[in-house]
């Protein structure tokens, strides 16, 4: 076998310039297929850890309260944790993050900013992720772990292209302009306590706070969360499932209010029901409820307006028209929740509500329900749950709407739409991955895998005809040698192999030297520096550079792919030519 | 012992349409030890005889024993293996490998066996050099050699495996009279040293005193024996 591969060798020096030729193409092939399968997945590394990781979390759990997508709030923090705990095993990281728009003035500049919360050094930014970050945001004054120091007013952190926009140094002042999440215009000052240069022109957009300082003037309380981001292990085999589990485990239940329905003085404990006003829930109203008074529609669009059950409208003596408050206890602090409402509406008997239970159009119930979050479950016994088999069920609001899995980034987008234009009461729940929420992005890093495999489709073809060429021309060439080494007694295989060795050989060493060459090229390519602020294709540069990711794995696998198509493109000609008949080709002349 | 039976041999090579018969049905018998030249002038038949005698050609018709195997019936991998071990080919054109030196040229045939050592195949490749007169020429490439020594390369590999044929298919045909006489002259010796049987054809009567026995042939037939 030995004695094989060097007569391999030796026959690949003897014909110099063909070997040089085919090797060089093979070997440009292979360079230009490393260089582009190393530059499409630097680009994803960019995108998957720094800028998706960033931008949208590799798993998000967004909220959207009244429709307006301004206002990314829950109240219940805690819970959501919880059920994300449960869900996403081996979550390494949940970031709230909040981005909000906001006019900003410096020194007599002014420019509109967007206001994000971070935590530098939050729960998992282990010794990995702060190094990361110290990259991406490189302090050039002050420091960045100041945004957490108490004793400066609102501290904040800029890239330094916004502080010259902003004309404005370490220390000075900013004064923004925003709308806090109950609607209301308000103003702050920010002291700037780091100037950085960020790795990436897409961080140099915002301004950064601490998430607590952005909290705090948007007017969270301590139990209500903005935006989740997850970060996970393994972003691209498990964001999706992660997701769709996520996903399932935040089905909301429905949601109860149980209180003291007070009347004239006395009081009777009663549970509160939201019911929706869409049109389908509307038409669910009016063919599975009977009413003794009025009909469905103008007994729910009014403010305030309730529909109680007839045995209620018994015990209390309320009658359509009259007033009732309602009270009940939170689930955080001290302070009661309640509300004043106007009966218009009573539910005769056989609507499948009879007991002490009260109807409260879905505006003004979660209005209630997410101003004092209730303590009661409808997981707990209370005055009145329910039976889910009849037929109005479905029109009994939940703790909050969940929104479907959106697919892509438009589903992502015309579900805002939707939020926007239907005005639906309930805080929406959207879970999203990345590949939803960044799908444009996503799309990138196909194409440039499509450039990948275009690459090995343009190599095959190159290494197909040089091949076989190469191997004619050669195994002419050679007839009477393949003769006399027949005659000798050298049997069919070992020919053949002996062909599929030369060739295999040369493949290898061009691949090899085309993995040099490709190398080489990223070295000298990711010394050159772009320049980022103009060019918007900058956000996938890294500090100005061109990021190149090969991975030894993807690299070997070229390699071997390209041996292995060299080989078995030969085995052909190979077997052809040591199947020739040791006679004929003897007396084969040229 | 005879070391080579032939009975009835015929051989026909299709040439377009027409059929021609180079072997039109030979007996031979060649004993063991046997110097012998089969004469005949070109297109007689002498390579196709060779040919088939040396396992690298098939018969048409007839029977052919080589040490007393009947070689017409053995597949591709036996008739290789038939080669490797019982024969030896000396060519016309020298046919040595051109990427190798003498050492490895003569080295060749073992390599392909898998049955000696290194060192053993190396000790026999160096001896036969030796025999043949070219130990100072042992990393010499077969372009660096003349004819005539490329021929006692030749010699020396087809004796490497200490087969028990040698053929030699106009040996001298492509060398100067002189060195032709040389090279007929080490066939010769080595036939002495390691008795093996040694067949060469030759259309040049020339050469016939070297051999032991001689066979005449033409159109394919045997015409005389001596
Ligand atoms: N492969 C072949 N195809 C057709 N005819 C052949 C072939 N090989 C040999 N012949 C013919 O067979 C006859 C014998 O040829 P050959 O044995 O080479 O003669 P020699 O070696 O005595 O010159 C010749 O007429 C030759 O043309
Ligand atoms: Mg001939």
């Amino acid at each position: 076998m030995n004695f094989l591969f060097t007569i391999s060798i030796r026959n690949l020096f003897r014909q110099r310039r063909r070997s040089i030729l085919l090797g060089s193409a093979i070997a440009i092939g292979t360079a230009v297929l490393v260089l582009a399968n190393a530059f499409a997945h630097g680009i994803s590394e960019v995108l998957f850890n720094e800028i998706v990781s960033y931008v949208s979390g590799h798993v998000s759990v967004s909220f959207t309260k009244g429709g307006n997508a301004n206002n990314q709030v829950f109240h219940d923090g805690a819970r959501i944790r919880e059920i994300i705990n449960k869900r996403v095993p081996n979550v390494k990281r949940v970031d709230e993050a909040i981005g909000v728009f906001a006019r900003a003035i410096g020194n007599a500049k002014a420019d509109n900013v967007i206001l994000v919360g971070m935590d530098p050094s939050g729960d998992g930014v282990d010794e990995k992720e702060a190094e990361k970050l110290a990259k991406n945001f490189k302090e050039l004054e002050g420091h960045f772990a100041d945004l957490a120091d108490t004793t400066v007013e609102n501290p904040v952190c800029l890239a330094q292209e916004k502080a010259k926009t902003l004309n404005v140094k370490l220390h000075d002042v900013v004064r923004v302009r925003f709308t806090d999440i109950r609607g209301q215009t308000q103003a702050a000052r920010l002291t700037i306590v780091c100037i950085m240069k960020p790795s990436n022109v897409f961080m140099a957009a915002p301004v950064y706070l601490h998430i607590k300082t952005v909290k705090r003037l948007l007017g969270y309380s301590s139990n209500d969360v903005p935006q989740l981001y997850l970060s996970i292990e393994n972003p691209r085999k498990d964001a999706k499932r992660f997701a769709d589990s996520l996903h399932a485990g935040l089905n909301p239940p429905l949601a109860v209010i149980d209180g003291q329905l007070s009347v004239h003085g006395s009081g009777v404990e009663v549970t509160l029901l939201s019911l929706r006003t869409d049109s389908a829930s509307l038409a669910l109203v009016d063919s599975a409820m009977k009413f003794s008074a009025r009909t469905a529609a103008d007994s729910v669009n009014p403010k305030k307006a309730v529909i109680i059950s007839e045995s209620l409208s018994k015990i209390t003596g309320l009658q359509p028209d009259d007033t009732c408050t309602i009270s009940y206890e939170g689930k955080f602090g001290d302070e009661p929740g309640g509300a004043r409402l106007i009966v218009t509406a009573i539910a005769a008997a056989g609507s499948g509500i009879d007991g002490q239970v009260v109807l409260v159009n879905e505006r003004d119930f979660y209005k209630t329900f997410y101003d004092v979050w209730p303590k009661s479950t409808v997981a707990v016994n209370g005055p009145f749950r329910p039976d889910t088999e009849i037929g109005i069920y479905k029109a009994f609001g939940g703790e909050w709407l969940l929104a479907p899995r959106s697919r892509t980034t438009r589903d992502v987008m015309k579900l805002y739409r939707e939020i926007a234009q239907k005005g639906w009461k309930a805080i929406v729940v959207d879970v999203g991955s990345m590949y939803e929420t960044a799908s444009m992005v996503l799309n990138l890093e196909y194409a440039l895998n499509m450039i990948t495999a275009a690459c090995v489709m343009v190599l095959f073809f190159i290494i197909l005809i040089g091949v076989v060429n190469t191997l004619r021309m050669t195994i002419r060439e050679r007839t009477r040698e393949i003769g006399t080494i027949r005659a000798i007694g050298m049997q069919c295989v070992d020919v053949r192999n002996s062909f599929l060795i030369e060739t295999g050989l040369l493949a290898l060493i061009s691949a090899l030297s085309g993995t040099a060459l490709a190398f080489v090229t990223m070295f000298g390519l990711s010394q050159l520096t772009f320049k980022t602020d103009a060019n918007p294709l900058g956000m996938l540069l890294v500090d100005g550079h061109i990021f190149f990711a090969p991975t030894v794995l993807a690299v070997c696998f070229f390699i071997m792919l390209i041996v292995g198509i060299a080989v078995v493109t030969a085995y052909f000609p190979a077997r052809h030519a040591a199947k020739l008949s040791a006679a004929e080709a003897l007396r084969h002349f040229e | 012992m005879d070391i080579i039976d032939i009975k009835g041999l015929k051989k026909n090579y299709a040439l377009g349409s027409t059929t021609v018969h180079a072997l039109r049905g030979v007996d031979l018998t060649i004993a063991k030890g046997d110097f012998m030249s089969i004469i005949g002038p070109s297109g007689s038949g002498k390579t196709t005889l060779l040919n088939v005698i040396g396992c690298i050609d098939n018969a048409t018709e007839g029977s052919v024993k080589v040490s007393g195997r009947e070689i017409t019936k053995l597949n591709d991998r036996e008739i290789t293996s038939m080669r490797l071990h019982h024969i030896g080919f000396i060519f016309q054109t020298f046919n040595l490998i051109p990427v190798l030196d003498t050492l490895e040229n003569v080295e060749f045939p073992l390599l392909l066996m898998r049955k000696l050592s290194k060192q053993d195949i190396r000790k026999r490749a160096e001896k036969l050099i030796e025999e043949v007169g070219l130990r100072e020429y042992i990393k010499h490439r077969p372009a660096e050699l003349s004819g005539g020594q490329r021929q006692r390369v030749a010699i020396a590999r087809a004796l490497v495996t200490n087969p028990d044929i040698v053929l030699a298919d106009e040996p001298t045909a492509n060398l100067d009279s002189v060195t032709g006489e040389q090279i007929l002259n080490l066939m010769k010796e080595m036939n002495r040293i390691e008795n093996t049987t040694f067949i060469f054809s030759t259309h040049d009567a020339n050469v016939l005193k070297y051999a032991r026995s001689v066979v005449k042939i033409r159109d394919g037939l045997i015409v005389k024996e001596a």
